[in-house]
């Protein structure tokens, strides 16, 4: 038995000439399930709830609840809710899903070789670049609408006295600077879970991955929590930059 | 770009994810987070309107119960008030029968008074006739039979037999 442990995500089969990869797959797969989840019981919402539309609305009242309290009640929450509850839940459940059972055992076979149909969706860069780089991006926008364009170009370049300069200079840093912290926290966390666990059940099989289950467990969640709230606090922050200056 | 390519990433596929996400995305946001809070928002206003009635119907019969007990109260008033009228107006009436039958007694009393006097004065009256009659007839009998004393004696004695 040999281990092997990818960086990239594996390309299970080509449709044309698009791969189609196992996270790529599976990205598919959890967003159907997502759209299944919460769109059946909201197209049939009664006043009077039963159990399952209980449970979907108090999951985004809380989690709208908490947006209110980070943000500040009103239109703001109401805007960036969306973005940030889905980004959430597509990282908790992606992560999530790491832990149904069996999954790992389900390979095709492609020149040769065993590859997994199942990979954590996070443990490939390209997906949570992409949550990274719109969550980046949305920030952006939110500081140009709140501040202004002028405003918010002043910000980074400022010919002023050298301090200001410099300190444009270093924001911009920052700037660039979240992109692969934010991206690489969530990424790293999920693919050092899956090296890890890979490993450990390569070594002992039975019971001793059992610790570190959990610990992914941990991980998935907090990893999944960390991301949406970083991003909904970078837009916070965003759009305070005006009350904040002045 | 080595990094890049050592970690997998194919424009491609990045584009395939992007579109994957603003579809979720789009989708949820469309049809799952928007009516899940409609309808929570809707809730939230129905249950405080249904707060606010409960508080309200409370005290609109608290009002009730009140005006309810003010009513009794002025009920029993009345009742009273009637009741005393009823009484004293009894009383008076009572009184103007007893004053009125004093009255007529008082009237019978007196008209058998002034008929007795009368029946007396009338008696009187004719007794006063009578003796006048007999005195004539006694002077005139003495008159007659002067001569003795014996008669005289014998007259007078018989006079006053007559008078017996």
């Amino acid at each position: 038995m040999e281990l092997n442990i990818s960086l990239s995500p594996e390309i299970l089969f080509q449709i044309g000439n698009f791969p189609i990869t196992n996270t790529l797959l599976w990205s598919f797969v959890l967003s159907s399930f997502l759209i299944l989840v919460f769109v059946i019981p909201a197209s049939r919402l009664k006043l009077v709830p039963g159990k399952f539309q209980s449970f979907i609305e108090m999951l985004i009242e809380g989690a709208y609840d908490f947006v209110e309290s980070i943000i500040g009640p009103g239109v703001k929450a109401r805007r960036v809710f969306p973005l940030v509850f889905t980004m959430f839940i597509f990282a908790l459940v992606a992560n999530l899903a790491v832990y149904i059972p069996g999954q790992a055992a389900v390979t095709i076979n492609r020149g040769g070789e065993a590859i997994s149909v199942f990979r954590a969706v996070m443990s490939d860069y390209g997906m949570v670049l992409i949550m990274t780089l719109i969550s980046v991006i949305v920030t952006q926008i939110v500081a140009i609408i709140s501040a202004g364009p002028w405003k918010y170009l002043g910000k980074f370049i400022n010919f002023r006295n050298p301090l200001k300069f410099f300190l444009g200079v270093m924001e911009l840093i920052g700037e660039t600077a979240k992109i692969v912290s934010l991206s690489f926290r969530l990424f790293g966390n999920i693919f050092a879970g899956e090296v890890l666990g890979a490993v450990v059940l390569f070594l002992a099989p039975f019971f001793v991955p059992l610790p570190f289950l959990f610990l992914g467990l941990l991980t998935a969640v907090v990893q999944a929590f960390v991301f949406a709230v970083l991003t909904l606090v970078f837009i916070s922050m965003a759009s305070e930059i005006e009350t904040v200056e002045e | 770009m080595e990094l890049l390519e050592a970690l997998g990433i194919n424009l491609k596929i990045l584009f395939a994810q992007l579109v994957n996400f603003a579809v979720l995305l789009f989708v949820l946001w469309r049809f799952a987070y928007r009516p899940i809070l409609n309808i929570l928002k809707e809730r939230r206003e129905k249950v405080s309107q249904g707060v606010q009635d409960s508080k309200a119907a409370e005290i609109k019969l608290n009002e009730a119960k009140d005006k309810e007990k003010a009513v009794i109260i002025e009920a029993k008033k009345e009742a009273q008030n009637i009741i005393d009228e009823a009484k004293e107006r009894a009383e008076k009436k009572k009184q103007a029968i007893l004053d009125k039958a004093k009255e007529e007694v008082g009237q019978v009393i007196n008209a058998e008074k002034k008929k007795i006097q009368q029946e007396k004065a009338d008696t009187l009256k004719s007794i006063k006739a009578d003796i006048s009659g007999l005195v004539v007839l006694a002077v005139e009998r003495v008159m007659k039979e002067k001569a003795d004393s014996t008669t005289d004696k014998k007259i007078i004695k018989e006079a006053i037999k007559d008078l017996k």
